[in-house]
């Protein structure tokens, strides 16, 4: 697989309208079905994705740590998908994760490899405790934006 | 266990179910690790793990699988996408041309 096809905008990736700074989330399974939902209301998925994300929780977590897990769905659900989208949901109160306490979700739905700039991004994020600290605690769009902007020394 | 000569990996797979999420986000801070080491890194679907592999990095939970796809390629099972001692030791390895235990 080639890392090196087009990348989307940032913001046609991860839509204004698929920040949720504001969310509360019963618990895990809830959480991931509000991210399946905006995937949804983004135009990137079929409902039965959402389903897969959910499966796809029980066989193995996405919980990626600093609080962030990152739902989506399997191989097997990838023809679900429409578009390259993703999602970012932020729960203020914390989520329950499988023991971990999850307060940012970044859901994510793949048909290509349009998401990769963004999700390395995440992952520098997430290995800097100031940024990630940031991000969780992010209330504004333009804040998960600067975070999730591709750093120009990337490659 | 098996031994892992560092100096001899070139191609590294980071293996996951989809190849959508956390593969991705462990697969690049990996590249960006190893990139002075002239190793190729790459995420790919737990079932078509190329068999020019030299090493896969994958979640506990795939290991198995991963080992039955590809029996004669040391499979380094991870719990933490990042941060992970097991991935660690063998980032290390390769930096150094050393050897560890996987």
């Amino acid at each position: 697989m080639s890392d090196e096809e087009a990348q989307k905008p940032l913001t046609d990736l991860l839509a204004p309208a698929s920040i949720r700074l504001d969310a509360v989330a019963a618990d895990r399974d809830d959480a991931i079905r509000q991210a399946g939902a905006a995937l949804i209301e983004a135009g990137a998925v079929d409902p039965s994705y959402v389903d897969a994300m959910v499966e796809r929780e029980y066989s193995v977590s996405t919980y990626v740590g600093e609080g962030v897990a990152i739902p989506h769905g399997t191989l097997a659900g990838k023809d679900a998908v429409t578009d390259d989208a993703i999602v970012v949901l932020r729960f203020p109160a914390g989520v329950d994760w499988g023991g971990n306490v999850v307060s940012v979700a970044v859901g994510i739905a793949a048909k290509g490899n349009g998401h990769i700039a963004l999700l390395s991004q995440l992952a520098t994020v997430l290995l800097d405790p100031e940024k990630a600290a940031a991000l969780r605690d992010a209330t504004s769009a333009d804040a998960v934006y600067e975070l999730l902007a591709s750093d120009e020394d990337d490659e | 266990m098996t031994t892992l000569d560092g100096s001899s990996v070139k191609k590294l797979i980071v293996a996951c179910d989809a190849g959508m999420g956390s593969s991705v986000m462990l697969a690049s801070t990996l590249k960006k690790q190893l990139a002075k080491n002239g190793v190729t890194v790459e995420h790919s679907p737990v079932a078509h793990i190329p068999s020019d592999a030299d090493v896969v990095v994958t979640q506990a939970g795939l290991a198995d699988r991963a080992r039955h796809v590809v029996p004669d390629i040391p499979v380094v099972p991870f719990q933490l996408f990042l941060g992970d001692p097991a991935v660690a030791k063998v980032v290390k390895a390769i930096q150094d041309g050393s050897t560890v235990e996987v």
